[in-house]
């Protein structure tokens, strides 16, 4: 999940002197953002969103602004600016564009409203993806935050078994994470999580270093070698988490981590840059890397992916106009306009059919069919990133997400988690 | 003549030296000056808003996070309380006090942490001082004219006209697996195969410390070099002192305060880092300013705000140590 990565390098126009820089841009344009944004005020006119920069694009935002005939402003932050915003401050946003592997945080903090799904217009077209958890009858729902879990609740917000008539958040983009590797590294194709903790990789592998998720990206592999099997990966015990961390620092001891990366940029950078063969990554950093000139492939692990999901919530603070403008503005969404733009960076949409609307038979094929590319295609930005005849790794929407091993998570037991995980980089 | 040209006059007598210089000798108007108070704003106006401003965003946040790191955490927030289980925590790990225990006694990580952080501080700060004292030297001493003085002073400083971040990330080319150092080495035979230990390692870390703090060391050290009377090391010339003799004897006891300001700089602002390590260690390690953002982010403030006060606390002690070592208002 592009977790703190500026507009900038989603647009695929990078050299490899703004690489270095990526971190230094995020800061500015989230500076220069935030000029615009407060000057939008909190009148009782016009949106406040406030998200990632998988969804904060000024494009989108833009587009909505002309569409729906009222001003929405959008502003991208990082994930942890974005995290205790939504939760802290929910009277400076009136549209918070997070992810279901926070509600456990944000669902009982009571920041959000519930929505009414009878003023979602085309709810009955979303995916039982986010319904049930199995988009296609013999899916498997995924271990951890599955968002069937947690999207349901009832009139006062409070997460119950669905369906329900409320939910806190509206399902929008949604992807799958694995591993890149460059296969002139590695040598062979990677078709497995294990090969994250393979020796033969030594000190050419990175992982993210976001605790929750780095710690599943590492449990993947375990159970992957067969060393250990976890009841849930996205709830783990105690002794699991142990298991794991233990298994982990003799590892890091011995040098087979290169780096642990936080931010988009510097993924991209690590593997440009030849300084690892293999590692967890998000999925528009292959473009990235392409554009470099580097060979980048995104395995498709036989284990399945890890996926994540995204949507509309709205502050509980907006009421009156506003909450129409709101509705509007998710129903908008629905429609599919949006959804096109990031599709073309690789998210799917909850109402796939309303993407393919606004996509060529060309992109729809590749990015949800899982075809190969008729042509050459291009990103939102108009950089061409696939050449004609290249395959998105794991074929279509569906069989991807019928495969969905983990989702990303809180665990219960997070505060022991960032203690271990603590440990574990200090060791 | 007005006061000013008198200055002047005796400023160009007197032997060189960038600050203070030779006594400067007063008039009977101007040591009736010094009492006279200055006609104008009282006071207390003019203290105001700093005052004000540090306790608006000092004090009161400070306080705040004392208040907090006795707070409940609720998993997505806090409630007022009196608990001491984040100190608890911090402290104490499981079986800490249990003599059959694996981990009888083992210090916390947190504590483990925060000693991480100090040791890497320590080894910066030695560094700093190593570079930043004969560079200090070199131009208070050696520069004759105070315009080169000044010129190459501020050529020092260029680096640090950039942003911290472009600094920090400007290694990523050098010292990378394909970076310029393997590349010359390699050219030039001197290594098979790219060397990765320059990069995401103990010893990038500790460059980029050095190169992004140096400066607030060579700073105090050169002002401090430079304010010594000339006419000292005059008269132990000529009272037949080696050069060692007047370093030890007079340079270096004299320009202690600047090492210590400077050594001040650079614990504190090394002891809060956090950034750094991302970038030129691969986050291949914990500083307690990571663990503060690692808790903040999963919103558990009151553990956040306990680890904040105990880098403070450190770094209380730390700068207390380095004052008890050089009385600085004496020495001034």
């Amino acid at each position: 999940m592009a977790y703190d990565s500026p507009g900038q390098v989603l647009q695929g126009k990078l050299s490899r002197r703004s690489f270095m820089k990526t971190t230094a841009a995020g800061v500015a344009t989230g500076a220069m953002a935030s000029g615009s944004f407060l000057r939008q005020a909190a009148a009782d006119d016009g949106l406040r969103s406030i998200g990632l920069g998988v969804s904060e694009i000024n494009e989108i935002q833009a587009k909505a602004t002309k569409d729906l005939g009222f001003p929405v402003a959008g502003q991208a932050m990082g994930y942890g600016e974005m995290f205790s915003k939504m939760l802290n401050q929910n009277d400076q946003y009136e549209i918070a564009e997070g992810y279901f592997n926070d509600m456990r945080v944000m669902a009982p903090a009571k920041v959000w409203q519930p929505i009414d799904t009878k003023k979602i217009k085309e709810w009955d077209k979303v995916t039982n993806l986010t319904k049930t958890g199995k988009l296609t009858p013999e899916s498997s729902e995924g271990q951890g935050d599955a968002p069937f879990k947690l999207m349901w609740c009832d009139a006062n917000g409070t997460i119950v078994k669905g369906p329900s008539q409320y939910i806190i958040m509206v399902p929008g983009w949604h992807n799958a994470d694995s591993l890149g590797y460059n296969p002139k590294a590695t040598g062979r194709a990677i078709e497995s999580w294990s090969e994250l903790l393979n020796k033969d990789f030594k000190g050419k592998v990175a992982l993210l270093n976001v605790p929750q998720i780095g710690v599943m990206d590492a449990a993947l592999a375990i159970e992957a070698l067969g060393l250990k099997k976890f009841v849930d990966k996205g709830n783990m015990t105690k002794a699991e988490i142990d298991f794991l961390i233990d298994y982990l620092i003799p590892l890091k001891k011995a040098g087979h981590f290169r780096a642990f990366w936080e931010n988009f940029g510097q993924s991209v950078n690590l593997m440009v840059n030849g300084e690892v063969a293999l590692e967890s990554m998000w999925s528009p950093a292959v473009a990235a890397i392409q554009a470099e000139g580097v060979p980048c492939v995104y395995a498709f692990p036989k284990e399945g992916m890890r996926g994540w999901h995204g949507g509309m919530a709205i502050s509980a603070k907006v009421k009156g106009k506003q909450l129409d403008q709101a509705y509007e503005y998710i129903n908008w969404w629905l429609d599919g306009w949006p959804a096109a733009f990031v599709a073309r960076q690789g998210y799917y949409h909850s109402i796939p059919d309303n993407a393919k609307k606004y996509l060529e038979p060309a992109e729809w094929d590749y990015w949800y069919d899982g075809k190969p590319a008729a042509k050459d295609l291009a990103d939102p930005f108009g950089t061409i990133i696939i050449k004609k005849g290249e395959t998105r790794s794991g074929g279509s929407y569906w069989n991807r997400y019928s495969k969905i091993n983990v989702w990303n998570s809180i665990m219960q037991e997070n505060d022991y988690l960032v203690k271990r995980w603590t440990e574990f980089l200090t060791a | 003549m007005t006061t000013l040209e008198s200055y002047a006059k005796i400023a160009e007598a007197a032997p060189r030296g960038l600050i203070g210089g030779a006594p400067v000798v007063r008039g009977e108007d101007e040591i009736k000056r010094k009492y006279r108070r200055e006609p104008g704003f009282p006071v207390p106006i003019l203290i105001a808003p700093a005052t004000m401003w540090l306790i608006v965003f000092l004090f009161l946040p400070l306080i705040s996070i004392f208040i907090f790191s006795f707070w409940k955490t609720t998993g997505h927030g806090m409630t007022p309380a009196f608990s001491l289980e984040h100190y608890r925590a911090f402290f104490v790990t499981e079986g800490f006090f249990d003599p059959k225990n694996g981990d009888f006694l083992t210090p916390s990580v947190f504590i483990r942490t925060l000693w991480t952080t100090f040791r890497f501080t320590f080894t910066v700060m030695a560094i700093c001082l190593l570079l930043a004292y004969p560079l200090a030297y070199f131009l208070s001493m050696q520069v004759e004219d105070f315009k080169w003085q000044l010129a190459l002073f501020l050529l020092a400083m260029v680096p640090f006209w950039t942003s911290y971040l472009i600094r920090a990330v400007a290694w990523l080319p050098m010292l990378g697996r394909h970076g310029l150092i393997n590349e010359f080495l390699l050219d030039i035979g001197a290594i098979d195969e790219p060397v990765s230990f320059f990069l995401y390692s103990e010893f990038s870390y500790t460059m980029a410390l050095v190169q992004l703090y140096v400066v607030l060391a060579v700073g105090p050290i050169f002002f401090s070099l430079a304010k010594i009377d000339r006419t000292l090391l005059e008269a132990a010339r000529d009272m037949a002192a080696t050069p060692f003799q007047i370093f030890r004897e007079i340079i270096f006891p004299l320009s202690l305060p600047g090492i210590a300001i400077g050594m001040i700089f650079v614990f504190v602002m090394v002891m809060g880092e956090f950034a750094t390590a991302v970038v030129v260690y691969g986050g291949k390690t914990s500083t307690t300013g990571t663990v503060i953002l690692n808790y903040y982010v999963i919103a558990n403030y009151p553990f956040a705000a306990v680890n904040a006060i105990m880098l403070m606390l450190a770094m209380m002690i730390g700068v207390v140590i380095i004052l008890r070592l050089v009385d600085i208002r004496k020495e001034l």
